[in-house]
C-alpha cells in the first residue's frame, strides 16, 4: 500500500491533565468548545483534512490522558507519530513547567529517527483567562532554547490561534515525512498501480 | 468538456456522472469543468509517454481544489471505462478543441496516447476501493447503519473451532531454508572458539539468556548430557543454543582430545521455524521440546528444577516481541512473577470450585503438567497469504459444533497435512546434520525412502494435531479460571430484584440470609432502582448478609464518625495546601506583571482571581473544633461535617472587620510550594530591588518579633473567634501559624495549654493573613505571618510602594525543622504533616478538583453541593491511600455510587469497596494486561474470524480499545441507568458465574460489532474511534443479557471438554 499517496499525519498531544487538550483537538476538528469534557481515560483520536502547501493530508490527532501515570499506556500511541503538540494553561505554571518531561519522555518513549529535529509545536492555551501567570515571554524563550519549537498562544473556549497552530503542527509534521514522492505534486488520483493495489482490497464499492 | 459531449455519447454519459458526483459544490465544479474547453490542455513536455501522468499540468503552485475538480472528469470516465474512447475522440476532432502544438492535436502521440489508454480502460475501477474513499473516515454511527442496511441477517459469531493451523505449513513453504544456519558444525579449533565467542554477548547477537548444566540427549547418546543453553537474539531472529559441556571447558584444545563428536551433538535452533514449545513438568525436571514448522521435534531440553524453564520461556516471550509471540502468553500472576497457566494456579488450591467438574479432573492434571505453546510470528510477509488460504479453510471446513471439538477440527487438521506434504520440508532440522547421515540416505533404496517419507508424513501429521489439540487445551485451560465450572440456573428472575422479593427476603430483624439466591436473582434481572440505595451496600460487600438492621445502622453511624475523622485531618492539610496556592499564585502575578511591565492588576481583577478560588473551597465542611478534647470526638454527631461552614469568604470578611477598615486592601501572601521557589525566588529579586525598604523589613526577623507576633495573633484570633462565635469555627491551620508555633512547640508534650490555645485558635484563611506586613496601612505591623517557606509574595493591590514579595527566612535560617515539620495543630491529634506529605496531598488535591468539576457535569444532578460531595470522597479516599494517590478515573467510578445512595460517607465506604477490586486495574496495578490476555484467549476461542482478523493487523494484540471500559467498568460506555445494571451485573457474577464479568461484557461490546468490524476490516485505530464514537449509544441491555450468554459458552465449552 506504500504505493498508495495518502498522506498520514500522526500528531500527539501531550500536557498535563486539564490544560485543554481535549478541547483544543475538537475545537480544530469540529469548531466547537464544550464545557462538559470530562478527563480523558485511555486515548482517543479524530481526524481531519488539512490542505498543507497545496497537498490533503489527513491529519490523525491523538488526544492523550493527562496524568503522567497514565503515560505507560500512551507509549503504544507514540509510536509512529509526525508530530507532538505540547500544550499547558497560561494560568498555571506547573502545567508549563512539565512541559520539559513531557517531551523528554515523548523522545524517549516514541523514539523518533532524529530526536534533535523531530517536531514539537509548544501551545499555550487559555489565554481568553484573565488570570494569566505564565508570560509570554517566558514561555518563549523556553522554546527557543529548545531548538526553536514554534509557540502560539491559544484558546480553545474562543478559537484563537487554534487554526493557525495546527496549520503549522500539519506543516511541520508534513516536512518530516521525507519521501520521495513529495516530489510528485499530485496526490493519488490518476496513479494506476495504485489503483491496481486497491483491485485486491475487499471493500466498499465506491465509484466517486 | 459540456461542449463536446454532444458529439460523443461517451463524453456525455461522463459529463453526467461528474456533474452528479459533484452535487454540492455545483458552482464550483460547474467552473472547474467549465474551464476545460475555455482553458485549453497546455502543451505537454516532449518525453510525455501515454501515460496518464503527463497529461497533468507541470504547473505546482496550483490550487489543489481546482485541479482535483479539473481531473474529476478523467477519473470518472476511467471508472466508467470511456476514457480511452473520449481521448480518441478528442484526438480525432483535435483541432476543434486543442491548440496546434498540444500533445492530443499530434498526430502520433494523440492515437498513441488513445490506444494506450484502451488498456487501463478495459480495467473494472469500480470494485476498488477508490482512493476518495481513503479520505474520509466514516463515523461510528454511520458504520453502524450502513452495516444494518447492507447486512440483512447478522452472522451469529458461532463458536467455530479455530481452524487448525496450516500457517505451519505456509510458512514451511514460505520459508527459505537458505536463512538458516548451520556454521556450528566446524570441527577446526579457530571456528570453535569462534563458536564459543559467539555464545556470548557480542556486536552481532544479544544474548538473552544463558543456563548452564541444561541437560539434553543427542541422538546415539544414552543418556542426557549437561551442557550451556544459551538464547540469542540476532539480527534474523532468536537463536537458541545449546552446547555440551565438553565443549564450554575452555577452548584453548589444550587436551588433543576430538571434540567434532560433541560438536555434533552441539545444538543450534532458529526459533523462527518453530512452531510448538511443548513444556513438559514432572517431579524430577522439567523438559522443553522444541517442534519445528517440518513436525520434527528437537531433542528434549532438560532443564533443573527451579524455575529455570519459567525464566527460559519469559526471555523467549519478551525476544520474540514485537514481531511474534508466545500463544498463549505466559501469565503474570502477581508476587509470583510468571506462571504458566492460570486455570492450574486456581484449580488448585480453591479444590471446592471444582467439584462438580469432577470428571475433568483427570484431563486437568495431565495438562497441568503439559503445556503447549505456539510461537506466532506476525510478520508482515505471510499474513495475505495466510488470510486468502484462510478463506479456502472455511469454505472446505465442514460446520462444526462446538461441543466436539476434537472430532472437528480432525477434518482440516487432514488439510493441513496434506499441505505440509505439498510443501517438502525444509531438511534443517537444527540438528548439525553430518555428512555421514546424508550419506546413508542417498544410498538407501527409492523404496525405503518412500516408506520413510509415508511414515514421517502420518506421524508429522499426527504430531502437528496433537500438538495443536494441546495448544487448544492449554488456552481453554486458561479461559477455565475465568469462569465458574458450575452454572446457575436462571429460573424465576426474569424481574430481577424487586422491592417486593426484597422485603419478602428480609426476616423481622432486617437481616437478609439467602445471599445466594439474591447474587442470582441481581445477576439476571438486575435491581429495582428504588432499592439500589438498600442492595448496593450488600453487593458490594460492605454490609454483611445476615447483619440486622440496627447493626448496620451501627456500622453506618461508626463509619460515619471514622469518616469525619479521616476528612478533618486532611481538610486541615488542605488548609495549608490553599495557603500556599494562593502565595504561589500571587507570585506568580507579580512576577508576571513584574515581567511584562504592566501595571499591577487592579484590586478588582485580583480579588477576581482568588475569588474564584475562594469560590472552590468555600463550600468546605469546615473542620472542626480544634480543642484538645477533640480527640474524645465532642463534635456535634448530628452532621458536623457536611454543615456548611462559614465559607472562607465569610471568614475573610470576619477578619477584615477584626481590623482595621482601612486594610481593606487584602494583602495577598505568597507562600509558594517548594517546586515554585524559583519563580518566587525570581520575584523576589526583582521585587527587591523596587523596594528595599520592604526587604529590609522583612529581614529583621527575630525571634523577639515573632514572640510579638504571636501575641498579635492570639489576639486577633480571638476576636475572631468571639465574632464567629456558634457558626461552626472554621479553625484549621495557617502555614504562619504553624510556623510559629512549630518554633516554639519543640517539644510537644510540654505544650502549654497557651500555646495550645494559640495552635488551635486559628484560622485559616488562606487569603487572609493576619498581617498584611510591608503594607504601611497595617499600622506598622511589620510581623511576617507566613515565613513557613523562605519566599513569601505579597500582592497589594493599590499601594505602589509596597505589593512585595518577602523573604522573611533566609535559607540558612536556624529553623531547619520548620522546613519539614509542618505542624498541624488543629489536627485532632496535634499531628505532625511532614512537608512531603503536605505536597504529595497537594498534587492529588489538585487534580482530584480538576477532574470533580468536570466530572459529569452533563447531569444535572452534580450541581456544586454534589460535587462537594464527590470531592470530598475522592479526597478522603486518596488521604487513606496516599501511597497510591489519586488516578485518573477514580471520580467517574464513585460518581454513580454517590448518584445513587446520595450519603456522602455511605459513597465512600462503597467506594473504598469497589477500589479493592478496581484499584488493580490502575497503571499501579497489573490486573489490566491480565484483562487483555484474558481477551485474547477468550476471542480466541469465541470467534475465531473476529480473531483472524485481529491478528491479521498484528498491533491488535494490545487491546486497547478496552482500556477505558475495564478501568472504569464500561462507565463511559454506557448510560448512567445502564451503568447501574452493568455494575450489578459485574458484582454479583462474582458469586453466580465469573469473577471476570468485565471480560464477557467487552467480548459482548465486540461481539455485538462484530460484523461492522469485520466487514470493514478494522484495525486498531479504527475500532478505538469507532468505540469512542459509539460510547454511550449502546443498547445495553442487549449487551449484558450478550455478556451472559458468552459466560454460558464458555462454561459449556469447558464441561464438554
Amino acid at each position: 500500500m506504500s504505493s498508495r499517496k495518502k498522506v498520514l499525519l500522526k500528531v500527539i498531544i501531550l500536557g498535563d491533565s486539564g490544560v485543554g487538550k481535549t478541547s483544543l483537538m475538537n475545537q480544530f476538528v469540529n469548531k466547537k468548545f464544550s464545557n462538559q469534557y470530562k478527563a480523558t481515560i485511555g486515548a482517543d483520536f479524530l481526524t481531519k483534512e488539512v490542505i498543507v502547501d497545496d497537498r490533503i493530508v489527513t491529519m490523525q490527532i491523538w488526544d492523550t490522558a493527562g496524568q503522567e501515570r497514565f503515560q505507560s499506556l500512551g507509549v503504544a500511541f507514540y509510536r509512529g507519530a509526525d508530530c507532538c503538540v505540547l500544550v499547558f494553561d497560561v494560568t498555571a505554571p506547573n502545567t508549563f513547567k512539565s512541559l520539559e518531561s513531557w517531551r523528554d519522555e515523548f523522545l524517549i518513549q516514541a523514539s523518533p529517527r532524529d530526536p534533535d529535529n523531530f517536531p514539537f509545536v509548544i501551545l499555550g492555551n487559555k489565554v481568553d483567562l484573565e488570570n494569566r501567570a505564565v508570560s509570554a515571554k517566558r514561555a518563549q524563550q523556553w522554546c527557543q532554547s529548545k531548538n526553536d519549537i514554534p509557540y502560539f498562544e491559544t484558546s480553545a473556549k474562543e478559537a484563537v490561534n487554534v487554526e493557525l497552530a495546527f496549520q503549522t503542527i500539519a506543516r511541520n509534521a508534513l516536512a518530516q515525512e521525507t519521501e520521495a514522492e513529495l516530489y510528485n505534486e499530485f496526490p493519488d488520483q490518476i496513479k494506476l498501480n495504485a489503483n491496481d493495489n486497491g483491485r485486491n482490497r475487499d471493500g466498499d464499492n465506491c465509484a466517486c | 468538456m459540456k461542449t463536446f459531449t454532444k458529439n460523443c455519447p461517451e463524453a456525455a454519459l461522463v459529463s453526467a456522472r461528474v456533474l452528479a458526483a459533484e452535487g454540492a459544490p455545483a458552482t464550483r465544479s460547474a467552473s472547474g469543468v467549465e474551464r476545460r474547453p475555455s482553458a485549453p490542455r497546455p502543451p505537454l513536455n516532449k518525453r510525455g509517454s501515454g501515460s496518464l501522468l503527463s497529461q497533468s499540468p507541470p504547473q505546482s503552485n496550483s490550487i489543489l481544489l481546482l485541479l482535483l475538480h479539473r481531473y474529476l472528469w478523467i477519473r470518472i470516465a476511467l471508472f466508467e471505462r470511456q476514457l480511452s474512447k473520449i481521448i480518441e475522440h478528442l484526438v480525432n476532432n483535435a483541432s476543434r478543441y486543442y491548440e496546434r502544438d498540444a500533445l492530443v492535436a499530434d498526430p502520433d502521440y494523440g492515437s498513441i496516447l488513445s490506444s494506450l489508454l484502451v488498456g487501463p480502460c478495459a480495467l473494472e475501477y469500480s470494485k476498488a476501493k477508490a482512493p476518495a474513499c481513503f479520505w474520509t473516515d466514516p463515523p461510528a454511527d454511520e458504520l453502524v447503519q450502513r452495516h444494518r442496511m447492507s447486512a440483512g441477517t447478522t452472522t451469529p459469531p458461532s463458536v467455530r473451532r479455530p481452524i487448525l493451523n496450516f500457517r505451519r505449513s505456509l510458512n514451511a513453504s514460505s520459508e527459505d531454508s537458505g536463512a538458516v544456519s548451520s556454521a556450528s558444525g566446524n570441527t577446526s579449533s579457530s571456528t570453535a572458539k569462534d563458536y564459543v565467542e559467539s555464545l556470548h554477548q557480542n556486536s552481532r547477537a544479544t544474548l538473552l539468556y544463558g543456563k548452564n548444566n541444561v541437560r539434553v540427549q543427542p541422538k546415539d547418546v544414552e543418556e542426557p548430557m549437561p551442557g550451556y543453553l544459551s538464547l540469542h537474539q540476532t539480527a534474523a531472529g532468536l537463536v537458541i543454543k545449546w552446547t555440551p559441556n565438553q565443549l564450554m571447558n575452555g577452548y584453548a584444545e589444550s587436551e588433543g582430545v576430538d571434540k567434532s563428536v560433541y560438536w555434533a551433538m552441539s545444538l543450534q535452533v532458529c526459533v523462527w521455524e518453530v512452531v510448538y514449545v511443548h513444556v513438559h513438568r514432572s517431579q524430577a525436571s522439567d523438559a522443553l521440546i522444541l517442534v519445528g514448522q517440518d513436525g520434527v521435534q528437537r531433542p528434549p531440553i532438560q532443564f533443573p528444577k527451579g524455575g529455570h524453564l519459567l525464566s527460559f520461556l519469559s526471555n523467549l516471550e519478551t525476544g520474540l516481541l514485537p514481531h511474534g509471540q508466545l500463544d498463549p502468553p505466559l501469565w503474570s500472576q502477581r508476587g509470583s512473577g510468571k506462571v504458566f497457566g492460570r486455570g492450574k494456579i486456581r484449580r488448585r488450591p480453591m479444590p471446592s470450585l471444582c467439584e462438580s467438574g469432577e470428571s475433568e479432573e483427570p484431563d486437568w492434571d495431565e495438562a497441568a503438567g503439559d503445556y503447549v505453546f505456539r510461537i506466532v510470528n506476525n510478520a508482515l510477509t505471510d499474513r495475505e497469504a495466510i488470510r486468502h488460504s484462510l478463506l479456502e479453510r472455511v469454505i472446505q471446513s465442514p460446520p462444526r459444533t462446538p461441543r466436539r471439538p476434537l472430532a472437528s477440527t480432525s477434518t482440516t487438521s487432514s488439510d493441513s497435512s496434506t499441505m505440509s506434504v505439498d510443501c517438502p520440508p525444509p531438511s534443517v532440522n537444527g540438528i548439525v546434520a553430518t555428512p555421514a547421515n546424508n550419506f546413508v540416505e542417498q544410498a538407501a533404496s527409492i523404496e525405503l525412502v518412500c516408506s520413510t517419507m509415508r511414515r514421517q508424513i502420518i506421524s508429522r501429521a499426527f504430531y502437528g494435531w496433537l500438538a495443536y489439540c494441546r495448544h487448544l487445551s492449554t488456552v481453554r485451560t486458561h479461559l477455565s479460571g475465568l469462569v465458574h465450572p458450575n452454572i446457575i440456573c436462571r429460573e424465576g428472575t426474569e424481574n430481577g430484584l424487586t422491592a417486593e422479593l426484597w422485603n419478602s427476603m428480609m426476616d423481622n430483624k432486617g437481616a437478609v440470609t439467602d445471599k445466594d439466591e439474591v447474587y442470582r436473582v441481581v445477576y439476571y434481572g438486575g435491581v429495582q432502582h428504588d432499592i439500589r440505595r438498600e442492595v448496593w451496600p450488600y453487593l458490594l460487600g460492605y454490609y454483611e448478609f445476615g447483619s440486622t438492621a440496627e447493626e448496620r445502622t451501627e456500622q453506618d453511624a461508626a463509619y460515619r464518625r471514622q469518616y469525619e475523622t479521616t476528612m478533618s485531618e486532611w481538610l486541615c492539610v488542605e488548609a495549608i495546601v490553599r495557603q500556599r496556592d494562593r502565595e504561589a499564585t500571587a507570585a506568580s502575578i507579580a512576577r508576571l506583571s513584574e515581567a511584562s511591565g504592566k501595571p499591577r492588576p487592579e484590586a478588582s481583577e485580583a480579588n477576581e482571581v482568588f475569588e474564584d478560588d475562594c469560590s472552590v473551597i468555600s463550600d468546605n465542611p469546615p473542620i472542626v473544633s480544634p480543642e484538645p478534647s477533640e480527640n474524645e470526638q465532642k463534635k456535634p454527631e448530628s452532621k458536623p461535617v457536611l454543615s456548611r461552614a462559614p465559607s472562607i469568604d465569610e471568614v475573610e470578611n470576619i477578619e477584615m472587620d477584626s481590623e482595621e477598615k482601612g486594610k481593606d486592601d487584602v494583602t495577598l501572601n505568597g507562600e509558594t510550594e517548594t517546586s515554585d521557589r524559583d519563580i518566587a525566588d525570581d520575584s523576589f529579586t526583582e521585587l527587591e530591588e523596587d523596594d528595599e525598604d520592604v526587604y529590609a523589613k522583612s529581614v529583621i526577623e527575630n525571634p523577639e518579633m515573632r514572640r510579638e507576633s504571636i501575641a498579635e495573633i492570639k489576639r486577633l484570633a480571638e476576636g475572631i473567634v468571639q465574632k464567629s462565635e456558634g457558626r461552626g469555627l472554621l479553625c484549621s491551620v495557617d502555614s504562619a501559624n504553624i510556623n510559629i508555633n512549630g518554633n516554639d512547640k519543640v517539644d510537644e508534650n510540654q505544650t502549654t495549654r497557651q500555646e495550645q490555645q494559640h495552635t488551635s485558635v486559628i484560622i485559616t484563611n488562606p487569603s487572609v493573613d493576619l498581617v498584611p506586613s510591608g503594607s504601611p496601612a497595617s499600622g506598622g505591623t511589620t510581623v511576617n505571618v507566613s515565613p513557613a517557606r523562605s519566599p513569601l509574595g505579597v500582592v497589594r493591590e493599590e499601594s505602589q510602594s509596597a505589593g512585595a514579595s518577602f523573604d522573611t527566612l533566609e535559607p540558612s535560617d536556624a529553623r531547619p525543622d520548620n522546613r519539614s515539620d509542618c505542624v498541624s495543630p488543629a489536627s485532632s491529634n496535634g499531628g505532625v504533616y511532614s512537608n512531603e506529605l503536605v505536597e504529595s496531598f497537594a498534587l492529588n488535591l489538585h487534580r482530584i478538583e480538576k477532574d470533580v468539576q468536570r466530572c459529569d457535569r452533563n447531569y444535572p444532578f452534580f450541581n456544586d453541593e454534589n460535587l462537594d460531595k464527590l470531592r470530598n470522597i475522592m479526597c478522603t479516599y486518596v488521604w487513606e491511600h496516599l501511597e497510591t494517590g489519586y488516578m485518573q478515573g477514580m471520580c467517574d467510578l464513585a460518581a454513580p455510587l454517590l448518584v445513587v445512595v446520595r450519603e456522602e460517607a455511605a459513597a465512600h465506604a462503597l467506594f473504598t469497596q469497589l477500589m479493592t477490586r478496581a484499584r488493580d486495574n490502575f497503571p499501579s496495578g497489573q490486573a489490566m494486561d491480565a484483562h487483555f490476555a484474558d481477551m485474547r484467549s477468550l476471542i480466541q476461542i469465541l470467534d475465531c474470524e473476529l480473531y483472524e482478523l485481529m491478528h491479521a493487523h498484528g498491533d491488535y494484540t494490545h487491546f486497547y480499545f478496552c482500556y477505558r471500559w475495564f478501568l472504569l467498568d464500561f462507565k463511559r460506555e454506557l448510560l448512567y441507568q445502564d451503568v447501574f445494571s452493568a455494575w450489578e451485573l459485574i458484582w454479583s457474577a462474582r458469586y453466580v458465574s465469573s469473577e471476570h464479568m468485565v471480560l464477557f461484557l467487552a467480548l459482548a461490546l465486540l461481539e455485538t460489532y462484530r460484523d461492522v468490524i469485520l466487514a470493514n476490516a478494522m484495525d486498531f485505530t479504527d475500532i478505538i474511534k469507532f468505540f469512542n464514537e459509539m460510547a454511550e449509544r449502546h443498547d445495553a441491555a442487549a449487551v449484558l443479557s450478550l455478556a451472559r450468554d458468552l459466560v454460558l459458552q464458555v462454561q459449556t465449552l469447558i464441561e464438554n471438554k
